[in-house]
């Protein structure tokens, strides 16, 4: 493995790591909401 | 001429249905299929007077008429098609005296179809060994329906049946719920829609269709009526569920009691003991010490393994493949971080698997029902309890259990002390501190360290006590709230269930907390092998006009140390130590408590890989901290640190994803910034405190 490669193989893992934890914790939008005494959630 | 009038005995699944149908039709009956599906179709015939005779339908057995099965579905086609040549003229619903409350939901839903309804409320000789009295002439007038006190077993109450099968006519067709309370709106949209038909009938056609597909009716075709989506109508129908128990719960608060004291049987003794006021929490005492005890004993052996393991897992991939960045990432990020998580896979299966055991046992219920006691002092009620004990998994969906408190109140304060409770994700940074700073003895047979174990599990229950007594002062809502808990009978548990859910939870403990460990593994490791300046890139050069003295081992452990402290997560690291050296915490510490927000079990992941970027020896990760030193010689994880530091992950809301769903559920950001800050702060004090007077 040359040291190109094992840089590109770095970049992808760095990257991927990233975006999950974005996807993972950013907040989503969501359509409904919930907590009053009849929000409809249940 | 004798007249002829069809009868359907209708119930949840063992409720003694064909026994009473047995008692009834004697040997006239005779079984047959379905047409097109191998369903039985047990039917018989009963004399019922001289010029009476009723045609017996034994219908499959459901548990509401939200059917989910075919055999379910039958109930529910039979009960809405008035053409059917066995639609009854006289419905009987038949319940279990011990599982009386779940068997009141069907038995509500039929009444509202307006058939003629009797309740046979069956091995009622259990009534006395169970402690249960029934108010049957207020529970008549409630529920608007004749009852029968019926033992099938002994075959009394039998004949006070066929008497009230005889005057059906004089049953009320009155409705238990008044269907437009569901959602008024879109029922008054339905009954102008289909003015000559029974309202509920029609939401039943309804939901019906949406379970099984459009079923082909002359009577009304309904598709038409598309103005709520699918799953609109699903949460309907759970609003439906819930109104219906509102209404049952009130009608059994006053028509049912339970007297366990009463109670004669063996397992009635068993419950007396395990409820018992005082007896009942020494009990519960017992077995969670044990259980903490089997945890510690059982998973040392596998736990020592799996990380000498991944030791040498590490050491290996830098031994074999070519030496680089990636391999680097692999060795020190990838594979340490993982193995900071695999490690403690032993002792989450042990816990899940006494957890399980315990409830497929009933225990659970038990403890439910001792808690609630206690509860109620403290502004909760039972139900509290349920996500209470669910937050011992995970806080995220303990929060969402809350749901089923109808109380705001309660449930406010039920999701705001629910991650005291010590979830599973603590569980591994518990586990590694104590090992390094609780001592291996025993006392009276119990290992210091199981009984550290333990007391954080109570700490943090008696946490979330005290800070919902606080809540409940502080919370200025009024509202009356009421537990009602069907306590299942205690039973051998099945094995199939129990490894089920063992491996359920722990697989998806290890793979969601596995998945979020990797990708900050990596990005701690990026940031600890990479830094702004010359100190880092000169590290070599630096390190070694320092200590000319040392042999080349030691100066690469110091060069590797050097490299960290001046890398950017060093610089992280050492921006925070200020504010928490008071705690006996260093900046490596310090960088731990920060990536862990994200999740509390990263804390360990984040120590591994920190560990292996800064040193270059195979040893395993305990053995790393252990090794881990102040400037003066003392040992960074000593007993005033470490339970300092276990304090503040008993208290400390280091969950990025249990804030979501907290703000998710009280649809506001109020709550989950007072309860950050707060926990924070508590966390804070309160370790402050044991690491000044500890050291």
């Amino acid at each position: 493995m040359t040291p190109l490669v094992q840089y590109i193989l770095t970049g992808i893992a760095v990257m991927a790591a990233i975006v999950f934890l974005l996807r993972k914790f950013l907040p989503k939008k969501t359509k409904k909401s919930c907590g009053t005494d009849d929000c409809g959630c249940h | 001429m004798s007249k002829q009038i069809n009868v359907a005995l209708i119930g949840n699944p063992n409720t003694g249905k064909t026994s009473v149908f047995n008692a009834l039709t004697g040997l006239n009956q005779k079984v047959a299929n379905y047409p097109g599906i191998t369903v039985d179709k047990k039917e018989g015939l009963c004399k019922l007077s001289r010029v009476l005779k009723a045609h017996i339908l034994d219908l499959p057995g459901t548990y509401s008429l939200n059917a989910s099965s075919l055999d379910e579905n039958i109930v529910i086609e039979l009960l809405l098609n008035k053409n059917n040549k066995d639609f009854p003229d006289v419905a009987i619903i038949v319940s279990d005296v011990e599982n009386f409350k779940r068997n009141l939901l069907l038995f509500t839903q039929i009444k509202d179809l307006e058939i003629p309804t009797i309740l046979v409320i069956n091995m009622a000789d259990r009534m006395s060994a169970k402690g249960i009295s029934l108010d049957i002439p207020y529970l008549e007038k409630v529920l608007k329906t004749k009852i029968a006190l019926v033992s099938a077993r002994k075959n009394t109450g039998i004949a006070y049946l066929k008497t009230l099968i005889s005057n059906y006519r004089e049953l009320s067709l009155e409705p238990c719920l008044n269907a437009s309370s569901i959602d008024p709106t879109y029922f008054d949209q339905l009954q102008s829609a289909f003015p000559n038909q029974q309202l509920y009938k029609l939401w039943l056609v309804i939901t019906q269709d949406v379970n099984f597909g459009k079923i082909n009716r002359q009577e009304m075709d309904v598709a038409v009526f598309k103005t709520k989506s699918k799953s609109d109508l699903k949460r309907l129908q759970q609003k439906e569920t819930i109104k219906r128990y509102q209404f049952i719960n009130n009608v059994l608060k006053q028509g049912q009691t339970i007297d366990l004291s009463k109670a004669k049987d063996f397992r009635a003794t068993l419950d007396r003991i395990t409820m018992h006021t005082f007896w009942g929490y020494i009990i519960f005492f017992v077995v969670l010490l044990s259980i903490f005890q089997a945890i510690y004993d059982w998973s040392s052996t596998p736990m020592d393994y799996i990380d000498a393991s991944f030791a040498q897992l590490s050491e290996w991939t830098k031994a074999t493949l070519p030496s680089g960045v990636f391999t680097n990432l692999l060795a020190d990020g990838i594979i340490a971080g993982i193995g900071g998580i695999v490690i403690f896979i032993p002792q989450i299966a042990f816990l899940f698997l006494f957890i399980a055991i315990l409830e497929e046992i009933g225990y659970m219920s038990r403890v439910v029902f001792l808690m609630d006691r206690i509860m109620r002092r403290f502004g909760l009620s039972g139900k509290s309890v349920i996500p209470l004990i669910s937050g011992t998994a995970c806080a995220i969906p303990a929060i969402m259990a809350t749901r089923n408190i109808e109380n705001w109140k309660e449930r406010l304060i039920t999701i705001l002390v629910t991650p005291f409770i010590t979830c599973s994700a603590r569980l591994p940074v518990y586990l590694i501190i104590i090992s390094l700073v609780i001592p291996q003895g025993r006392f009276l047979g119990l290992s210091y360290q199981a009984l550290t174990l333990m007391s954080l599990y109570l700490i943090g229950f008696g946490m979330a006590i005290l800070s919902a007594a606080t809540l409940n002062r502080i919370l200025q809502f009024r509202s009356k709230s009421f537990f009602v808990v069907e306590m299942p009978s205690f039973k051998v548990p099945l094995i199939k269930n129990v490894a089920i859910t063992v491996v359920e939870k722990t697989r998806s403990f290890v793979f969601e907390a596995g998945k979020i460990i990797l990708a900050i593994s990596v990005l701690i490791w990026v940031l600890a092998s990479n830094g702004p300046g010359d100190s880092f890139k000169n590290a070599s050069t630096i390190v070694k006009q320092e200590y000319v003295d040392l042999d080349s081992y030691q100066v690469d452990q110091k060069i590797a140390a050097y490299r960290l402290e001046h890398s950017y997560i060093g610089l992280i690291g050492k921006s925070i130590e200020p504010l928490i050296r008071p705690l006996g915490y260093d900046w490596k510490i310090g960088i731990g408590l920060v990536t862990s927000f994200a999740a509390r079990e990263v804390f360990v992941g984040t120590l591994a890989t920190i560990y292996s970027v800064g040193g270059n020896n195979p040893d395993t990760l305990k053995q790393k901290m252990s090794a881990e030193k102040r400037a003066d010689g003392s040992a960074i994880f000593s007993l005033a640190s470490g339970i300092s530091l276990l304090l503040f992950y008993a208290f400390a809301m280091q969950c990025m994803s249990t804030l979501a769903v907290v703000k998710r559920e009280t649809n506001s950001w109020k709550w989950p910034l007072i309860q950050l800050f707060g926990m924070t702060f508590i966390a804070y004090l309160i370790s402050l405190i044991a690491f000044q007077l500890i050291q």
